[in-house]
């Protein structure tokens, strides 16, 4: 490290400056939970992979990072699921098609595809995971004869706040989708299962060593999915894992992600869980 | 590389050649013990014997404040400000804060290199001055003693009734020429003493940091600890921050703005919904210290603190790094020996 860093040469790219992007489609999900579809300029890509994000800029308000919603393979725009858990949130909630935001990004690993492919695909989600597990959910569903059997096992506190309802019914009718879904507390007239997530684990038929999970939830629910993932011998190798944590810059520099050696927004957010196993700050 | 003697009552004369060509940052007194990197224009105000200087000259390049946008509310537009070299000598900096110079060099330039801290940085020049160790300086023990001239265009290293100078690059020529000063060809003190030491190799650092994530320590440190996070503002390797919002006060324009921020602060891993990723002092101290001396080092070989001991001399609870450290390593050789 002992040598000199060169000033010369050409500017670096500007890090810290968004492009504005506009929203052209609004879908309220639930009380909470509110759906953007965002157009860049010209109708560019956003060129994301599965499980990446982007950081989110209302000027005057601020920015914060959001896990890309959409899968790649629908092309022309792509689509955020935002929580209204705070400020920005509160005021993003109100805004209507039209309206322009500022992104930089994608940042992040995102998922590698490659590890997927040909193999069973296990997604299991929890609560507002959802959100970033459905960018990988309908790139398997687009490029299906790629992989093997798609498993999703989504859980909820309650069947009040399941996301993207129409698309659950059609995965539940859908053939070519295993679809599981738990709620912690029903309402009157929830006839589907109730318990928290783990419960789906035991009994599904799982070919284990062409499965291949990847896990979004709560930091609460990553320990016991593990556990009861290793009570099924599922190798750890064949775990993945979306961390949140608070990504400010999202080019490595604020250090606000940091878990031990790894930045988040530059080595993750998606973990494969033995790189992650002994990190005890990680889950 | 040319080496020169200038005597103390010339000092003055040569800050005044510096001022009449450049803009030179240099030490002042503030005050106390308080010592701080300023813009010179009294050459009689400028001490170069000084134990440190409260903030390192980190300061300049990534300032504690700075504004990263400018918006227009009415027009939803944004733009970055103009970023200029910082074209100054500053003088009088001390080994460990230009070991602390080349650190963040590194961070800003490697992944993602940051034009904002490169541009200012890159016209910055350099001249050392040596240093009497003093009871919070460890710099020996992490490789940088007070004579090391890495990174200097002109070095300054305290000799009987003056300074012995070394010119080391044709920018270090440039800063002298027109200046009388007579050659010299004594030979220089070598060593420096130290009382504050870490007791291990630099290359042991990371193995025993690894035996130590449970050790008592952290929770011992953290029941002093008051998480005011004044170790982070005056380390000159820290270079975390945050970023904030500004509004102007009829809502037409405002700016975004980063200021220096601290991993020993609660809110530092808060995430939206209220969830704290390290809520005890003790994961934070941990955290700090692996910072230092585990989490980079292990990735560049190098420890990430470099001996100033700015953050246990202003330490409100007197929490020193240099005892964590050294009990870290006694105990780690004690549970080999059990071991083994």
């Amino acid at each position: 490290m002992e040598q000199q860093t060169q000033f010369s040469g050409a500017e670096p790219r500007e890090l810290y400056l968004p492009e504005m992007a506009t929203i052209t489609e609004v879908r309220r999900l639930t009380d909470l939970e509110t759906l953007y579809t965002v157009e860049l300029p010209g109708g560019r890509e956003l060129g994301h992979k599965p499980g990446q994000f982007v950081e989110v800029s209302l000027y005057g308000i601020g920015e914060a990072p959001f896990s890309i919603s959409s899968s790649p393979t629908r092309r022309g725009s792509f689509e955020l699921g935002v929580r209204r858990v705070g400020q920005l949130t509160e005021v993003l909630a109100g805004y209507v098609p039209g309206r322009k935001i500022g992104i930089r990004g994608p940042f992040g690993n995102g998922i590698d595809v490659s590890k997927f492919t040909g193999k069973d695909v296990l997604i299991i989600a929890g609560g507002i995971g959802l959100v970033p597990m459905r960018s990988m959910i309908n790139y398997v569903l687009d490029r299906r004869d790629e992989f093997g059997r798609l498993i999703i096992c989504y859980g909820s506190r309650s069947d009040s706040e399941l996301l993207f309802p129409d698309e659950l019914a059609a995965w539940e009718k859908d053939p070519r989708v295993e679809y599981h879904v738990t709620v912690d507390r029903g309402t009157e007239g929830w006839t589907g299962r109730t318990g928290v997530i783990t419960t789906l684990l035991p009994g599904l038929a799982l070919d284990l060593p062409n499965t291949v999970a990847c896990i979004c939830g709560p930091p609460v629910m990553y320990r016991f999915v593990v556990m009861a993932l290793r009570g099924r011998g599922l190798p750890d190798q064949n775990v993945y894992m979306s961390l949140e944590r608070r990504m400010k810059c999202g080019v490595g520099k604020c250090g606000h992600c940091q878990i031990n050696h790894t930045y988040v927004c530059q080595d993750g957010p998606v973990y494969n869980l033995p790189d992650i196993a002994k990190l005890r700050e990680a889950l | 590389m040319a080496q020169y003697f200038l005597e103390q009552a010339r000092v003055t004369d040569f800050i005044a050649h510096l001022l009449a060509h450049h803009t030179v940052y240099a030490p002042h007194h503030r005050g106390g013990r308080s010592f701080a990197f300023e813009k010179t224009s009294d050459p009689e105000a400028v001490v170069l014997d000084y134990p440190r200087v409260l903030n390192a000259v980190k300061k300049f390049f990534l300032p504690p404040r700075e504004v990263l946008l400018h918006f227009d509310l009415t027009r939803d537009t944004a733009a970055v400000p103009k970023v200029e070299p910082i074209d100054a000598v500053f003088l009088g900096v001390h080994s460990y804060d230009l070991a602390a110079v080349r650190r963040l060099d590194f961070n800003f330039s490697t992944g993602n290199p940051e034009r904002n801290y490169l541009v200012r940085r890159k016209g910055a020049r350099f001249i050392g001055v040596s240093y009497v160790p003093d009871k919070h300086h460890f710099a020996g023990s992490v490789g940088i003693d007070p004579y090391d001239m890495t990174g200097c265009d002109m070095f300054l290293t305290k000799h009987a009734d003056g300074w012995i100078v070394d010119i080391l690059t044709g920018e270090g020529s440039e800063l002298a020429a027109g200046f009388k000063l007579e050659a010299h060809d004594e030979p220089k003190p070598r060593r420096a003493h130290f009382t504050q030491h870490v007791f291990v190799p630099q290359a042991r650092l990371g193995q025993v940091m690894e035996a130590s994530y449970d050790h008592p320590v952290w929770n011992e440190t953290a029941e002093t600890c008051l998480s005011c996070g004044t170790c982070n503002l005056v380390c000159p390797t820290c270079y975390c921050f945050n970023v904030e919002e500004s509004v102007g006060i009829d809502c037409t324009n405002g700016h975004r703005e980063r200021s220096w921020d601290g991993c020993m602060l609660r809110g530092f891993t808060e995430v939206a919904g209220g969830e704290v990723f390290r809520e005890k002092v003790a994961a934070r101290q941990r955290h700090r210290v692996y910072r230092k001396f585990k989490y980079i080092s292990d990735v560049t070989g190098q420890p990430w603190c470099v001996g100033c001991g700015r953050c246990t001399a202003s330490c409100t609870a007197k929490i020193s790094i240099v005892e964590i450290v050294n009990r870290l390593i006694r105990d780690s050789e004690r549970d080999e020996s059990i071991l083994t």
